[in-house]
């Protein structure tokens, strides 16, 4: 991560921000700057003016999921933070464009991974959403292989990639692909977004799947979603 | 994933021994009505019409209305016996039979009425029979009315004294029986519903009985479980033979107070109780400073209580170890559950002994600890 990465924060609540912004510069690489603070969206600077959104979901006591189809296809490379981690929410936010999803719990441990990944395209996959992508219920989702399957399971449970590794007898680098190859499976689902297309491209790119793995998009959002429990 | 297990079908209502024994004796006492009447139709009124014919004007005019008054009892014993009596029904057959019996009274020959009336009794019988679910006053409305009616023909050439005399005797002979036995019926009524009642209060005391003892049972169960772990250890505590200093004595200390815990969250009426059971188990570890998270994927199935407190064991015995922080998840899968634990434990824990059907495995990577459990349904 050569490439020096900006992002702009969407947050109402001034702790969370600071939270954000140490956990940025607690960076030892000091990899990421923030250029812009907003407590709403109506505030934002233009699509690529930052590389990445940090975008929490709930702005003065409302939910803003329904904003992150327009952001996404505005050009947002959007990292979606709230407290909510209900699955069925993970993936509705995922199938409309956002890049990644880090629940608030996890924000020390995965924000600043999740925010580098958004920047070059390349897929994040936070242990809330892990747990969403193997709880989903819904009759289109994407079919993943056994070993991705394991993987995500174990990366739920709560171990680090190295303990998954040796627990499937493979390389952490291969751990990583199985995990991300689940994600990017996902990118192929719900409507088109110019994020998903980058992180497809990108996925091909670096060899985590082939072009004609990528099914055509396939759209879920007419179809009823069973509720998780 | 495993779909929700299907809710239990309702359990029919069961109706209450009180309700089926009034239910009882009243059927009971419509037979009784029923076969009284038609009794005293067939047997009391039909020979005295057999033996007064050839005395009467017209012979088969008291034929015609002997065999309507028996139409009437057949379809007053049907609707009483069905259940279909109502106010309307009654008094249109009582109004039929009050009209018959009159008519009866004045077609008998004018100076042997009374030796020869053999309806006046009969309809009175079916006044009881269909009026038997009104009000005891209407009965005696009904009876009033058909006594006015049989003394007005008695009387239509004049009153005499040895006629109202016979007339009253023969009153008290037949109105007076039918209103007694309506009245008894009635007070009959209320010691059966007291027996109904007394019936119902016990049943009631034996079901509080039964569901004490079964709750006493499984006090008992959890006393006698908790007491051979429990016990010696709070007996080497007051001997001073266990040193609470002991790093060892105050994990099996914490163990203990777990498994009470989650012996309490056991009784709890919890919508997943394995997942409830394990927040009780990491109670005692939180108190001790560690952060435990519990986080739950997908749907998770009913696992039986040996299946939980297998599982549950096992949980305790990680969390007592762990040095700051623990997360457990619960994945349900479609065949079964799955709960896992990592943990930073640096020293080994003192994993139970699980039965075959639990599943156990584990894997230590430095300080962290991974245990898996996994249960299937079949």
């Amino acid at each position: 991560m050569e490439h020096h990465v900006t992002a702009a924060i969407v947050e109402d609540h001034p702790v969370v921000i600071e939270g954000i912004i140490s956990w940025i510069s607690a960076d030892p690489e000091q990899r990421i700057t923030v250029t812009q603070v907003v407590s709403d969206i109506t505030g934002l600077a233009a699509p690529r003016a930052a590389d990445v959104l940090i975008l929490d979901l709930e702005l003065g006591g409302r939910m803003i999921s329904d904003e992150v189809t327009r952001l996404a296809a505005s050009g947002y490379r959007i990292v979606a933070f709230s407290a909510h981690v209900e699955p069925a929410r993970i993936l509705d936010v995922l199938d409309a464009g956002a890049h990644a999803y880090v629940s608030k719990d996890e924000g020390r441990d995965h924000l600043i991974e999740a925010v580098l990944a958004a920047a070059s395209d390349r897929p994040c996959v936070t242990r809330s959403q892990a747990k969403a992508i193997l709880a989903d219920p819904r009759p289109g989702r994407p079919a993943l292989s056994g070993k991705e399957r394991q993987a995500l399971l174990l990366w739920f449970q709560g171990m680090s990639k190295a303990s998954v590794a040796r627990r499937m007898s493979i390389s952490e680098n291969t751990v990583r692909q199985y995990i991300d190859r689940a994600r990017v499976k996902y990118a192929t689902l719900g409507r088109a977004a110019r994020t998903k297309d980058a992180l497809l491209a990108r996925a091909i790119e670096d060899g985590l799947i082939r072009p004609d793995e990528v099914a055509t998009y396939t759209t879920l959002a007419s179809q009823p979603r069973p509720a998780l429990s | 994933m495993t779909g929700r297990p299907a809710p239990l079908p309702r359990p029919a209502p069961v109706p209450r021994p009180s309700a089926v024994l009034a239910a009882r004796y009243a059927r009971a006492l419509d037979i009784a009505a029923v076969v009284a009447v038609a009794g005293w139709h067939l047997a009391g009124a039909g020979p005295l019409l057999v033996a007064h014919l050839g005395s009467y004007p017209s012979d088969q005019f008291q034929i015609a209305a002997w065999g309507a008054i028996a139409l009437i009892i057949a379809a007053g014993s049907v609707l009483l016996l069905r259940g279909l009596q109502s106010r309307g029904t009654g008094w249109a057959l009582a109004a039929a039979a009050l009209a018959i019996s009159t008519a009866v009274a004045a077609a008998c020959p004018p100076d042997q009425m009374l030796a020869t009336d053999w309806a006046w009794g009969t309809a009175g019988w079916v006044g009881v029979l269909v009026l038997l679910r009104r009000p005891l006053a209407e009965l005696g409305v009904f009876l009033t009315l058909e006594g006015v009616a049989t003394f007005a023909v008695l009387t239509r050439d004049g009153l005499h004294r040895s006629t109202v005399a016979a007339f009253i005797t023969v009153l008290a002979g037949s109105a007076g029986i039918q209103l007694a036995i309506a009245v008894a019926a009635g007070a009959l009524n209320v010691p059966a519903r007291q027996a109904a009642d007394a019936a119902t209060r016990e049943a009631d005391v034996t079901a509080r009985r039964a569901v004490a003892d079964r709750i006493r049972g499984a006090r008992r169960a959890r006393w006698l479980e908790l007491r051979a772990t429990a016990e010696p250890l709070l007996q080497g505590l007051a001997t001073g033979t266990a040193d609470p200093g002991d790093p060892a004595v105050q994990r099996a200390c914490a163990v203990e107070a777990a498994r009470l815990r989650r012996l309490l969250a056991e009784g709890d009426d919890a919508p997943d109780p394995l997942v409830h059971e394990l927040h009780a188990c990491a109670d005692v570890a939180q108190r001790r400073g560690v952060a435990v998270d519990i986080e739950t994927a997908a749907v998770i199935p009913a696992v039986p209580p040996e299946g939980r407190r297998a599982i549950t064991d096992l949980a305790i015995a990680v969390l007592v170890n762990a040095m700051s922080q623990v997360r457990v998840t619960v994945t349900g899968t479609v065949d079964g559950v799955i709960v896992s634990l990592v943990s930073d434990s640096p020293a080994e824990p003192d994993l139970p002994s699980s039965p075959v059907w639990l599943a156990v495995d584990s894997q230590r990577d430095q300080q962290s600890l991974w245990v898996e459990a996994r249960w299937n349904t079949m």
